[in-house]
């Protein structure tokens, strides 16, 4: 290995909310920052993010657009197309590979966000059939229509948000449906756990739901609740029936999809004999959830802890951003999926440890780590849109972890 | 597959330089600057690739460059993934190909 | 009712069918598992599948390790051609 290639203080892998907020912190500071992301555009997830929220529409391209002015305010490079494939720590610098040649900095900041969890069901390689997220894409950032007619199978956070979107950008869909029961489905499958979660969700839930919780908070029997008066053809949520009693069995065509197969299931997501039936529709949006994109973290030689509250492995870090190799942060989904504005609150915080680390802050450096902090928790507290339950303790549990290994020198 | 040319969030949308190129010798209209994938969904075509083993059909699956399912052969820059990249005036594009097997023996049809 | 044919990896086209062979034969981790089927080798190098692989193990056994190593991800872990290899290394 040489020397050759571009130099600079900081590189950030990503372009989403975590990164680009990052980034314009970090210059704040002065240090000279280069952002490196795959997609042809700044901006990550947020591009295509959308969501109503106590009468006004909260829209994430408006945030990644001011973030990403900001950014050419301060002189932060931002460098699309580019993808990392790998990188390496040579004496007291990253070396990052690129597909545009090296690029060298003592300090990275991993904000590669999250990757979706599939949600198979048989035929689910034909040409049609994406997931949710790539419906999210195509309608909302790049403008064309996934299909005339779809059908979204995963009922979840993800699916509900995105199904939202769809239908205001005028994408036809047909239902949301169960994926079929199994060992990948597990919970996911069945219908009570499915109630259960959307009982979780009342800020996304439009008034059918919340009705209906009333009932089931007297019904001690949950299984048998829906079994008995969960409505067979669902109920509408924002013109898209939410059908809890069917599943997808299978998804049909020739090279490309024609149609899904779906049935009636009990409360346990068993199919009832002879209730199935084929649904035409040209495209299946598949919802299995996020889960955090660390494999750079991994590359890197960063230690991984299993965190399901927060989607998984995912890189050790403190709650200041560091993780154990020295000069490395993470900030945003890789750290645990949260929504867009707990990741930007993230970016801001580990700019403050990466400009301490950096002597760039001066004395005030560790009040401004703290008050970084105090906001990433306030943010937290303030969420609308909770992926998973637990997410606060699950928290607190990997700083504890990294107080007693790190911090102690384990 | 239609084009959302207002959206009623995000306003109106950017489809600015119309272009056209070529997907497996026919020529097809699209915008420029817009991902391969975009481009040819929007004239209906879902099929970008066959399989290497099978020849099973196969199109994008994840949109965002994880997946790889959407790879295809872009006349000049070999293998790409049509969802990363932009499309351009004259591009020559072909579906991804189902290979041979020397191992097993298969050849192509 | 027959059971599906569910794939798990879609690159190297494994289905869960394959995955239950390899577990009865023996291979009884992620790592194993990886190794006899091919699942999460291809070309998406487990982005897709591997969850799918972990939550089929843990349906099997619940004791089953979801030790990140098992499955661990090496470079390079993005398409590249070896003309950028070559200019990456000069």
């Amino acid at each position: 290995m040489t020397s050759k290639g571009e130099e600079t203080d900081l590189i950030i892998v990503g372009a989403g909310p975590a990164g680009l907020s990052a980034a314009n912190k970090a210059a704040e500071y002065g240090l000279r920052v280069t952002v490196i992301d795959e997609f042809p555009e700044p901006g990550g997830r947020m591009l295509g993010q959308f969501h109503e929220e106590s009468g006004h529409w909260w829209v994430g391209k408006q945030i990644a657009d001011e973030l990403i002015a900001e950014a050419g305010r301060r002189g932060v490079r931002i460098r699309c197309g580019v993808s990392v494939y790998g990188m390496l720590k040579v004496d007291d610098r990253f070396e990052v590979s690129t597909s545009i040649g090296a690029l060298f900095a003592p300090r990275v900041l991993l904000a590669t966000g999250a990757a979706e969890i599939p949600m198979p069901v048989q035929g689910w390689t034909l040409p049609g059939v994406m997931s949710i997220g790539a419906a999210q894409v195509m309608a909302n950032v790049n403008f064309v229509k996934p299909g005339r007619r779809g059908l979204i199978v995963g009922i979840n956070v993800l699916a509900m948000a995105i199904a939202r979107e769809l239908s205001v950008s005028g994408v036809s869909l047909a239902g949301i449906v169960l994926p079929p029961a199994g060992p990948l489905a597990g919970a996911a499958a069945k219908p009570k756990d499915n109630l259960e979660l959307l009982m979780g969700l009342s800020h996304l839930a439009p008034s059918p739901i919340l009705r209906m919780g009333s009932r089931i908070a007297r019904s001690c029997n949950l299984a048998g609740w829906i079994a008995n008066f969960f409505p067979r053809k669902g109920i509408r949520m924002w013109d898209i029936p939410l059908q809890l009693r069917t599943a997808a069995v299978s998804i049909n065509g020739n090279e490309r999809v024609e149609s899904v197969t779906l049935a009636q299931v009990d409360a346990k997501g068993e199919i009832l004999d002879g209730s199935q039936w084929e649904e035409p529709v040209d495209f299946v949006a598949l919802a299995g959830g996020l889960y955090p994109l660390a494999e750079l973290a991994s590359v890197a030689g960063c230690p991984f802890i299993y965190t399901p509250e927060l989607g998984g492995h995912l890189p050790l870090h403190s709650e200041q951003m560091r993780t154990p190799v020295e000069g490395l942060y993470v900030a945003g989904n890789i750290t645990g999926v949260e929504s867009a504005l707990v990741a930007m609150s993230q970016g801001r915080l580990a700019a403050a440890s990466i400009g301490v680390d950096a002597d760039a802050i001066g004395s005030g450096g560790d009040r401004i780590v703290a008050e970084a902090m105090e906001e990433v928790g306030r943010t937290r507290a303030a969420a609308l849109i909770q992926f998973q339950p637990g997410i606060a303790e699950a928290r607190r549990g990997i700083y504890r972890l990294w107080q007693e290994t790190i911090e102690v020198g384990v | 597959m239609e084009r959302i040319q207002h959206h009623p969030i995000l306003g109106k949308t950017k489809f600015h330089q119309p272009i056209t190129y070529t997907f497996n010798g026919k020529k097809l209209s699209g915008y420029r600057g817009e991902p391969i994938a975009a481009a040819l969904l929007a004239e209906g075509i879902r099929v970008l690739r066959r399989h290497e083993e099978s020849g099973a059909a196969r199109g994008f699956y994840c949109a965002i460059g994880h997946c790889m399912e959407c790879r295809l052969v872009v006349q000049g820059q070999g293998i790409v993934r049509s969802c990363l990249t932009p499309l351009e005036p004259g591009m020559i594009i072909t579906e991804g190909q189902q290979l041979a097997n020397e191992i097993t023996g298969r050849k192509l049809p | 009712m027959k059971p599906p044919l569910i794939l798990i990896c879609r690159c190297e086209e494994v289905s869960m069918e394959q995955l239950e062979t390899a577990y009865q034969s023996g291979s009884c981790t992620s790592r194993q598992l990886k190794m006899k089927t091919r699942a999460t080798m291809g070309a998406c190098q487990g982005r897709v599948c591997r969850r799918l692989v972990e939550a089929w193990l843990r349906a099997q056994d619940p004791h089953a390790s979801l030790d990140a190593e098992l499955l661990s991800c090496r470079p390079p872990i993005r398409p590249v051609s070896f003309g950028q290899l070559a200019r990456g290394e000069s």
